[in-house]
């Protein structure tokens, strides 16, 4: 985030997760206290404190820099109301860091293996104002497109091998060929901000920090593909990503820079949100536009292609709010400079969202090319408690758990789906060794069923069946054949459903199945889960040899279910138990099976 | 065209086929659940799964893809019927297989494709589904644990009928078609979810328990209601129609009814049937043999001379009519008359003067592909709902605009993008008055080869779209846009409903249509059609036969006017009750008293009770011979059961009397078809082996006008009063047969006045209540229907129930001016 400020400027992350941790707070506490010592006079500076949009490091919000006139800019985290006037006082005033409070070194390594390309303005310019968005490049990359012709616009973004980020990576410009190719003047425009993986928030992150980036990128497309309408459909549950585009597009309009003659370059663009109603599968393109035309949200079939018979049955593009916001630094830097990074067949970067038992939860956005190891462990600090990796789980719901020996693969559309799982939209769950894999199988597995919207039949029926299997497994009550039969039943499922959530939904089974095989058979055979996860399997036993006699185990007991004195391994009494596995999480040597 | 290779096979089709059709076409067969051919391309079912060499990797819906050049397709591997046959085992997981029971065993989707298949044994389980059933109405009952989720009720409901009951609910595998709120089906009931289901979960109600779908004799034949001429093919059983089975492959519906046509069948089982001739002896009807009542009959015709007049309906067949034309050769009189003599005149002497022909000008299916639409009135959709179903498509499929000149809102006016064109009672004249002058005024008449453009100019000049739009109270923007709307499209339709509650203004509306279609130049062009549909399954029939008064004779008001002064000594009624449905009540009453009265019918009507000799005639389903319907569709009936009793089919009761008058007739309804076709105009290269599975369209899909002449007609005044009693067709009924239905009264089963809210706020009346409308000559009471439908200031009844004594107040007026009260 380093940039040599030219006045005070305090850049505080009110990206939703900055919000969560209290940035409301710490925003007007800075205002409070720049007023009550009057810093402006003693600086000798306008002093602007912004709220930015997200800085990546969710897990330590909120994070903080201070720039200083001249100086490099200083992050602290973990930043709360409370240590604003000391901050101030020390620091601002006192020109002295205040030193604990300053994000550690794990900051910095957090940010060293990143490329912020897409990001880049995410974090150091404030999210809501256009004059800083025009301050940081803005609206450079759709004045240079109107120079091109419509055709070497579409070239461009194919030379530069941009491919779609939303999951599926299909080549971007070629997308766009086909739109533009298609006959008639009345075409759409759709950004796909539907971000509903478990685990994701990428987009919303785009969208919170860096609107008119979104709003600039769709621009370029619109010109390209001669779109003079745009949807950009937003789930609900993203309410500050929904005001601060909001916000960006009245703007855009105040300012001539969106309707009839967008910034005055001659060409007509109209955009609009629209917020979806909560369903999964609207993030499908068919189900988004049958949600936009006011149906019920239901996956249609292709062909036709959206590109050819798309929203109310005209040709229409969609892509995905990282792939739009790719676009403008095509445009920004050329298309040479953006295929130079990233791999032969993935150029660019790519932002991922860590969660789960990774030290360091958040976005980062690293060039395509660097494996899921150096994501993990180099950027996001490895595992939580340094317990033992197990897995990743990338691509969501629809994408595959790959195991330690296969995390050094590359982050690359080819190589994920190689290793058995697939980019996806970004999200990476890491899990660890107290993660059972059947039960990881059977939460995505939940969730697509649930989502499921009900249209297709191996959806529908062949989910919930699997479901059932799978629970029955984790409940200890697996048969011999059940592997099999999930292997046959998502066989069928892959192969004849409607829609990609239907077609993908088994991946995280298939994938637990191919790498963690013994974990099953274990379930099934010896009714035991490896990992102490599944409940209806945990024995609620003491390991003796494994017991350090800690007495911590009957501190969390709600029920007194636990014996125990000083010195001597503790014992439960299963009659007492009621299996709350309070004990369980609590015990710090995984003596507790 | 494309090529393609289907399973080896070289292939050439329309390349906007999908690859089920082309498959279908070329006898290479793919199961599927979910596709219906009137219904766009869907794709849940997987059931139709092919391989493609060219999009390997995953299995390609055959129902939705369309075809592309070059395409190479395999449509059964190991792996389509391993994949097919997992689909349906997740089907029967949790399906009830309740076949024993199931009304639809024996002609199930699913039950037919498990056994296909040989889904013997099921690899899955869970539990079976336990959702309430929907038996809520009477006619459809709805039991989603049969349901496979295809979706066609949803997809038939909105995209073919535009009513929109139904919707799929919640997610996932909870999914599951509902109404609006989950509550029970309350809708127009025409039964088209019933056709589409693949399987048991919605099924007809009166049906149930009857028979097994492989015990019912199937026999096509043609709607007895309205004049949309419906291909209706009766299940039959034991000499019973036990129900309307479905059939998109003949005539022109598409497989498509309405409540009438597929729940109003029950008439003809009805224990109220006339199953004995009666003839009226010390002042009652007492059951008399055939030959006593024909006797009788040809007595008192004898005595009456030419003092006589024949009223007959329009639902008698084209032989059947052909042959009361012979009986008043037979008889010497030319006092020949059906409908009431009025309502028709749009067709005689509207389109006749203007266009010179005496029909409509088009068939249904063109209006699919039409751009703009006029329909005049709103009850269109009342008297002909399944061309209506053909207005929403052309609305869903192709953009139609479709315009409504209308007193009140209805089904029409809600359809997409609908502009209504609202005017105060009887004032339709003014609208299309003001359409016209409207083309003219603005250059967009098309006046070449239009003969009379400078009298109609004069005859239009005080009909500015704004002088007009204020006189009727309706917008003239939107007129204007009507008539650009109409001048600018490639295909364009005007639709036009006349029948007995329409008496009023008949032929000067559709003189003004006429009008509209010369200068549109939507009279004679391809694609393009003027629509007036006759309320009977053979009003166009009677007119081409000639079923009117003849130079010397007499027309229906006339006759009994003429009756009721002793002027006319006998009259013969055919399948018609003028006392019940006629406007004036007591010219009607006062005439059948006086005279020496036969009544040939199927029920003892209200006329048939005043009768001096009763025949017990036949139902459209009991017989031979053909209906030409409201776009010159002549399609054949078949008599798919035996009258009950001793009734006789009109046609055979009408051989009789001629025999009592020593005339010849033509042995079968066959031979009376060439000899009616032999001397009918447009009729004439018919035979009977010529109407096949879509019937024939005499004068050809497109009819030439003989003529283009413009004729000036005179817009009403607006009605006086403060309010105002329209009359009309309700949806569910059709003229007086249908209150014999089960089906029909089951939704609407009594007379009912219909008005508006703000009417009933000011009258203090709740929907139920009893209200009385007082008119200048009587008064009519029934119970209020309040809703949002009418203006204020107007009310609405329909004319199909006799207890409502509707005639005692209406003689025919365009608006009957009223006053309420609360009873």
């Amino acid at each position: 985030m380093s940039e040599t400020a030219e006045k005070l400027k305090i850049l505080i992350c009110t990206g939703t997760g900055g919000l969560a941790s209290g940035a409301a707070d710490v925003v007007a506490a800075f205002e409070a206290e720049f007023d009550k010592h009057n810093v402006a006079g003693k600086i000798g500076s306008a002093c602007d404190v912004n709220g930015t949009g997200c800085r990546g490091l969710c897990a330590n919000d909120v994070l903080v820099d201070v720039c200083l006139p001249g100086q490099d800019a200083v992050t602290y985290d973990f930043v709360t109301a409370d240590l604003v006037p000391q901050i101030v006082e020390e620091h601002i005033l006192g020109n002295e860091p205040v030193a604990k409070k300053v994000a550690g070194k794990y900051y910095h390594e957090f940010l060293d293996k990143q490329e912020r390309v897409v990001f880049s303005r995410c974090g150091t310019i404030d999210a809501e104002s256009l004059d800083d968005f025009l301050d940081h490049k803005g609206f450079d990359g759709i004045k240079k497109a109107v120079t091109m012709t419509q055709d070497e616009v579409v070239d461009e973004v194919k030379k530069a091998g941009l491919r779609g980020r939303g999951g599926g990576g299909f080549p971007t410009g070629m997308k766009w060929g086909f739109a533009k190719g298609s006959p008639g003047d009345h075409k759409y425009l759709i950004c796909n901000a539907d971000e509903g993986d478990p685990g994701a928030f990428m987009d919303r992150s785009i969208l919170e920090g860096d609107p008119y980036g979104l709003i600039e990128g769709m621009m370029i497309a619109a010109y390209a593909i001669g779109c003079k309408f745009a949807y950009v459909y937003v789930r609900a549950e993203y309410p500050l990503a929904i005001k601060r585009l909001q916000m960006a597009i009245d703007t855009c309009y105040e300012k001539g820079f969106l309707g009839e003659n967008c910034l005055g370059l001659d060409f007509k663009l109209d955009m609009r949100i629209k917020a979806g109603a909560g369903a999964f599968v609207c993030g499908e393109e068919t189900a988004l536009m049958a949600s936009i035309e006011g149906h019920r949200g239901m996956s249609r079939p292709r062909p036709p292609f959206p590109a050819v018979r798309g929203l109310w049955g005209k040709p229409t593009n969609i892509n995905n709010v990282e792939t739009y916001a790719n676009v403008s630094y095509i445009f920004y830097n050329g298309a040479e400079w953006y295929s130079s990074i990233g791999t032969e067949n993935t150029k660019g970067t790519k932002i991922f969202a860590l969660t789960g038992k990774v030290k360091h939860t958040g976005l980062v956005e690293v060039p395509a090319g660097i494996t899921m190891r150096e994501v993990i462990y180099d950027v996001c600090g490895g595992i939580l408690n340094n317990r033992k990796f197990k897995a990743v789980q990338a691509g969501g719901p629809s994408g595959g758990c790959l195991p330690s020996e296969a995390i050094d693969a590359e982050v690359d559309y080819d190589s994920l789906i190689k290793a058995g799982a697939m980019m996806g939209s970004g999200g990476l769950v890491v899990m660890d060794e107290t993660t059972c894999m059947v039960d990881i199988a059977r939460f995505f597995l939940n969730f697509t069923r649930v989502e499921s919207c009900g249209k297709c039949i191996p959806c529908r029926i062949g989910l919930k069946i699997m479901l059932e299997i799978l629970e029955r497994i984790t409940s200890g009550q697996g048969q011999e054949g059940d592997i099999e039969m999930l292997q046959d039943m998502a066989y069928d499922i892959k192969k004849s459903s409607l829609c990609g959530l239907g077609q993908t939904a088994p991946n995280p089974v298939l994938s637990t199945i191919r790498y963690f095989r013994d974990e099953y058979e274990t379930h099934i055979k010896e009714k035991e889960c490896p990992s102490h996860s599944c409940k209806e399997l945990l024995h609620f036993r003491v390991i003796e040899d494994k017991c350090k006699k800690c007495g911590l185990c009957p501190r969390v007991c709600p029920v007194d279910a636990i014996e125990w004195e000083k010195g001597q391994v503790a014992r439960i009494d299963l009659d007492k138990c009621t299996k709350c596995t309070s004990c369980y999480d609590a015990c710090r040597f995984m003596a507790i099976e | 065209m494309v090529n393609l290779t289907i399973d080896g096979k070289q292939i050439t089709t329309s390349k906007t086929s999908t690859i089920y059709e082309a498959a279908k076409e070329n006898g290479i067969y793919i199961p599927v659940l979910c596709y219906a051919k009137k219904l766009l391309p869907y794709g849940a079912c997987r059931v139709c799964l092919v391989e493609v060499e060219q999009m390997k990797g995953r299995l390609i819906p055959s129902c939705t893809t369309p075809v592309t050049e070059g395409m190479v397709i395999t449509t059964m591997t190991d792996e389509i019927r391993k994949v097919r046959k997992t689909v349906l085992e997740f089907l029967l997981v949790n399906h009830v297989v309740d076949c024993p029971v199931c009304d639809k065993g024996g002609e199930c989707d699913l039950q037919d494709l498990s056994y296909d298949y040989e889904v013997v044994t099921n690899r899955f389980e869970g539990e079976k589904f336990d959702l309430p059933k929907d038996e809520v109405n009477p006619l459809i009952e709805r039991n989603m644990n049969r349901c496979v989720l295809c979706g066609k009720c949803v997809r038939v409901c909105d995209e073919v009928v535009g009513y929109g009951s139904y919707s799929f609910i919640n997610r996932g595998f909870e999914t599951k078609i509902a109404t609006a709120f989950d509550r029970g089906l309350d809708c127009e009931f025409c039964g088209q979810c019933v056709s589409m289901c693949p399987v048991g979960a919605i099924l007809p109600r009166p049906f149930k328990f009857k028979a097994r779908p492989w015990q019912l004799k199937e026999v096509d034949s043609v709607c007895g209601y309205c004049g949309n001429g419906c291909t209706v093919t009766l299940g039959v059983k034991d000499n019973q129609v036990e129900t309307i089975r479905f059939n998109d492959e003949t005539g022109v519906n598409d497989g498509n009814l309405c409540i009438r046509g597929r729940f109003g069948y029950s008439y003809i089982n009805s224990d109220q049937r006339l199953t004995k001739p009666l003839i009226r002896k010390n002042g009652e009807l007492k059951e008399a043999s055939w030959d006593d009542a024909l006797k009788a009959a040809a007595k008192g015709l004898k005595e009456a001379g030419d003092q006589v007049g024949i009223l007959s309906g329009a639902r008698l067949s084209n032989e059947e009519l052909f042959l009361m034309k012979n009986v008043a050769k037979a008889l010497g009189t030319e006092n020949l008359d059906h409908s009431g003599g009025e309502s028709y005149k749009g067709v005689t002497e509207g389109l006749f003067e203007t266009l010179g022909v005496k029909a409509s000008s088009a068939t249904f299916p063109q209006v699919e592909n039409a751009n703009a639409i006029l329909a005049i009135r709103s009850d269109f959709y009342e008297t002909h709902p399944v061309f209506g179903m053909v207005i929403n498509q052309a609305i869903r499929r192709n953009d139609a605009k479709l315009s409504v000149i209308a007193d009140k809102f209805g089904k029409l006016s809600k359809l997409p993008n609908a502009r209504t064109l609202i005017h105060k009672p009887g004032m339709e004249l003014n609208l299309l008055n003001a359409l016209c002058h409207t083309l003219i005024d603005e250059g967009l008449a098309k006046t070449e080869g239009v003969d009379g453009l400078d009298d109609l100019k004069a005859g239009l000049k005080d009909y500015s779209a704004e002088t007009v739009a204020a006189a009727v109270g309706g917008d003239a923007e939107k007129i204007k846009e009507t008539a650009r709307d109409l001048a600018k499209a490639e295909n364009a339709a005007i639709v036009l409903a006349y029948g007995l509650p329409y008496t009023a203004y008949s032929k000067e509306i559709a003189t003004a249509a006429a009008n509209l279609a010369l200068l549109t130049g939507i009279a004679g062009r391809e694609g393009s059609g003027l629509y007036l549909c006759g309320e009977k399954a053979n009003s166009q029939g009677a007119i081409d036969l000639g079923i009117l008064p003849g130079n010397n004779g007499l027309g229906a008001q006339q006759m009994l006017a003429a009756a009721g002064e002793g002027e006319l000594k006998a009259l013969y009624l055919v399948g018609e009750d003028p006392l019940a449905s006629y406007p004036d009540k007591a010219l009607v009453e006062t005439a059948l008293e006086k005279t020496f009265l036969i009544v040939q019918d199927i029920f003892l009507s209200a006329s048939a009770e005043k009768a001096d000799v009763v025949f017990p005639a036949g139902s459209f389903a009991e017989k031979d011979g053909t209906f030409t319907n409201a776009e010159r569709r002549i399609q054949r009936l078949r008599a798919g059961i035996k009258s009950p009793g001793e009734a006789k089919t009109d046609y055979e009761i009408l051989q009789l009397m001629l025999k009592e008058f020593d005339a010849a007739a033509p042995a079968t309804p066959a031979e009376a078809f060439t000899a009616l076709a032999a001397e009918t105009a447009g009729y004439k290269d018919v035979s009977i082996d010529k109407i096949g599975a879509h019937g024939f369209v005499w004068g050809g899909e497109t009819l030439q006008p003989a003529k283009k002449q413009l004729v000036a007609v005179s817009g009403a005044d607006a009605p006086e009063g403060d309010y105002q009693l329209l009359v009309g067709s309700a949806l569910y009924h059709s003229g007086t047969v249908s209150v014999h239905a089960k089906g029909p009264m089951a939704v609407v089963s009594e007379p009912y006045i219909e008005l508006g809210r703000d009417d009933a706020a000011a009258l203090n009346i709740e929907d139920g209540d009893k209200i009385k409308l007082k008119a200048a000559n009587g008064e009519i009471q029934a119970k209020a229907k309040v809703d949002r439908r009418l203006p204020k200031g107007v009310f609405f009844t329909p004319y199909h129930f006799a207890e409502l004594q509707l005639n005692s107040i209406y003689t025919g007026q365009a608006a009957i001016a009223v006053q309420p009260a609360k009873v």
